[in-house]
């Protein structure tokens, strides 16, 4: 169905119409078969990989599934409203805190706990947020910077909870130390990687939906110029606000997953580092797509699974993360999920010029 | 609650961390008043020179001397060449991204030094400078050369560099710069090479206060990179505007850090003061006004 030639001698009329409503036909064309591929990607990834691939890359992915959330949240705030936060790692480490001791505390059903830590998290990073907003984009970020080396150190004192009482719930002379519980139909790695996959869809649909209705628009509004945003009625400080209570919600979610997925937390797996390392990553995947997402949390976490396992030094990756984001910053802003098919598509033309010689304009894709 | 006999070492070791602080909040502000940078790369730099010259005196055989030197002249050059290439190349982006730019340095950086010099096996390094051993007592408190030398340094780099930029050629250049490059270079500035020579000065100062910080504090890589956020700290109480204002909050960030360690209960949450007080300060400032990134005059 490509590209039949509008007649030029009809240019008014049903012309017009028809060249219209074949747009349109080819336009939901494609919307139909991105919306079967997605579904065919998911299904495949909730179905099929969870039992084809080995343990080790079981728990490798389930980490991906969380750091995916994690980094939605991220790219929301960078690529949406055009806000940085240097702290978003240590976000995480507050929600898989909260999590952890709501799940040694209670035996509430395991989504409800989710959803607590995601609200107490929301909660938390909201009231750092709030003050922080009022301030330019460089302090805003410094700020994030300052917070979550102040989180880093309270974690490092405080512990993770490790099934003592107390508020902080940790004890340091316990010997046998429990387990942090999974959801009961979700005990084993695999069926847990199941469920964070369902969990961050849910979450993926969440922000999709944010994008799509009121929120997502005064969001592109605020990152065009804030002063037209304000112009036009937008009240940029409360949608900025609810921009960073989203992304600390994401968090707070990405963190109940990462308690159940780890289910033994220690305060030196999260350092000040990972928030850098995490913006990297986001950058690279790209903040302008929600596949982005994915993609910078397959960088973060199954890149070192996999170099791992072929014996090679994950301190390679903190050299390429570092060279990705000055790479992404001064060149290619909207990152690889931008690049990539641009360049398939770049090498596709170019191989399927040296197939048919008679070379035509029309062989790109858009 | 400690005595005040047990504080008294902790002051001296915090008067001197403060002043190493000051020594790259200062070049920070300097850098960032001239070009726009924030250089969130200072300590990352600092530390790989530290570590080039614990290797120059381990490995290689050479005299001290001539270590520090390597490590002085190979931040400034590293910090210079990224100065001249993503510097211009980001002249007319964002003060954010600007700054989010060095922190991908920073990151380059950090991964480069945990191939070279590995700490996995447990192997733990330092440098120690010769003025470690001498020193004096003060009403019975034992105080080295070296400490001295970092609270010196950084009185001594704060002052010299508000008089540089008050009175000599280049730093009337760079004050022109930090109100406007366009016009500066009408007038017939050399705008290039006025920023590669704060880029360049800016590196000195990254390499100093890594060699000062890695014998006062540790010889690491992530500890060292880190660090940094000490000073940018003090830089943001100085608004990344006063020299005067940020010398002063680093030596209060050295001393109060310090002050807290011997009290037990608070000891874990030393590392704290810098955040805390940044923020503060921040909350402060903005409560009065909106911050302004405009730059004017220094």
């Amino acid at each position: 169905m490509t590209a039949t030639k509008v007649p030029d001698s009809n240019i008014s009329g049903d012309g017009v119409r028809e060249a219209l409503t074949l747009q349109m036909q080819k336009l939901d064309k494609r919307t139909k078969i991105r919306a079967a591929v997605v579904i065919l990607l998911l299904a495949f990834c909730l179905l099929l990989l969870p039992s084809i691939v080995s343990g080790y890359y079981v728990i490798a992915l389930t980490q991906v599934a969380v750091y995916a959330i994690l980094a939605l949240g991220l790219g929301v705030l960078v690529g949406r409203v055009g806000l940085v936060s240097l702290g978003q790692a240590a976000v995480l480490a507050l929600g898989a805190w909260v999590a952890a001791r709501i799940l040694f505390a209670t035996s509430l059903p395991y989504p409800l706990v989710l959803l607590a830590s995601g609200m107490i998290t929301m909660v938390l990073g909201t009231l750092v947020g709030l003050p922080a907003l009022r301030m330019r984009g460089l302090y805003l970020a410094l700020i994030t910077l300052m917070l979550a080396g102040a989180i880093t150190t309270v974690l490092a004192t405080t512990n993770f909870p490790n099934g003592a009482a107390g508020f902080l719930g940790y004890n340091s002379n316990t010997i046998t130390i429990p387990a942090i519980r999974r959801p009961s139909i979700a005990t084993s790695d695999t069926a847990f990687l199941r469920y964070s996959i369902v969990v961050a869809i849910l979450m993926f649909l969440l922000v999709v939906w944010h994008l799509r209705s009121k929120p997502g628009r005064a969001w592109a509004a605020i990152r065009q110029s804030e002063a037209s945003a304000l112009a036009a009625g937008i009240n940029t400080t409360r949608y900025k606000l609810w921009a960073f209570a989203l992304a600390s919600f994401l968090a707070g979610i990405a963190g109940g997953l990462l308690a159940g997925a780890d289910r033994f937390l220690y305060s030196y797996d999260f350092q000040t580092q990972d928030s850098i390392t995490l913006l990297a990553v986001v950058l690279m995947g790209g903040v302008y797509n929600i596949w982005g997402a994915v993609i910078a949390a397959l960088f973060m976490q199954l890149l070192p699974a996999i170099l791992n396992q072929i014996g090679v030094s994950p301190y390679w990756l903190t050299v390429l993360f570092g060279i990705g984001a000055l790479q992404v910053l001064t060149t290619a802003p909207a990152g690889i999920v931008d690049q990539m098919p641009k360049d398939l598509a770049r090498l596709g033309r170019f191989i399927f010029r040296q197939f048919r010689r008679p070379a035509t304009s029309e062989g790109g894709v858009q | 609650m400690p005595s005040w006999q047990d504080f008294q070492p902790f002051l001296i070791t915090g008067l001197a961390l403060g002043g190493v602080y000051a020594l790259s909040g200062v070049g920070m502000v300097v850098l960032f008043r001239a070009t726009g940078v924030l250089n969130l790369s200072f300590g990352a730099v600092g530390a790989m020179g530290a570590l080039i010259a614990w290797q120059a005196i381990n490995g290689w055989g050479l005299p001290q001397g001539i270590a520090w030197l390597i490590c002085v002249l190979f931040a400034a050059v590293v910090t210079t060449v990224y100065g001249l290439i993503f510097g211009n190349a980001l002249a007319k982006r964002d003060p954010l991204v600007k700054a989010t730019a060095t922190l991908g340095f920073a990151l380059l950086l950090l991964g480069v030094m945990d191939l070279l010099w590995t700490t996995s096996g447990g192997a733990s390094r330092s440098i120690s400078l010769p003025t470690d051993n001498s020193g004096f007592m003060i009403s019975g408190i034992n105080i080295d050369w070296t400490q001295v030398i970092g609270l010196a340094l950084g009185l001594v780099i704060t002052i010299a560099t508000t008089l540089f930029l008050r009175y000599t050629k280049l730093g009337t250049a760079m004050r022109a710069m930090a109100s406007d490059r366009e016009i500066t270079a009408m007038l017939g500035v050399p705008v290039n090479r006025v920023l590669a020579a704060a880029w360049f000065g800016c590196g000195v100062l990254a390499g100093v206060s890594g060699l000062l910080l890695a014998d006062l504090v540790a010889l690491d890589a992530t500890t060292l990179t880190f660090l940094v956020i000490s000073s940018v700290a003090a830089a943001l109480i100085g608004q990344l505007r006063s020299i005067a204002v940020t010398f002063v909050a680093a030596v209060v960030i050295g001393v109060i850090t310090s002050m807290i360690t011997p009290i037990q209960s608070i000891t874990n949450y030393a590392n704290m003061t810098p955040f805390v007080l940044a923020v503060i300060a921040l909350l402060v400032i903005s409560g009065r006004q909106t911050i302004s990134l405009e730059r004017g005059g220094i």
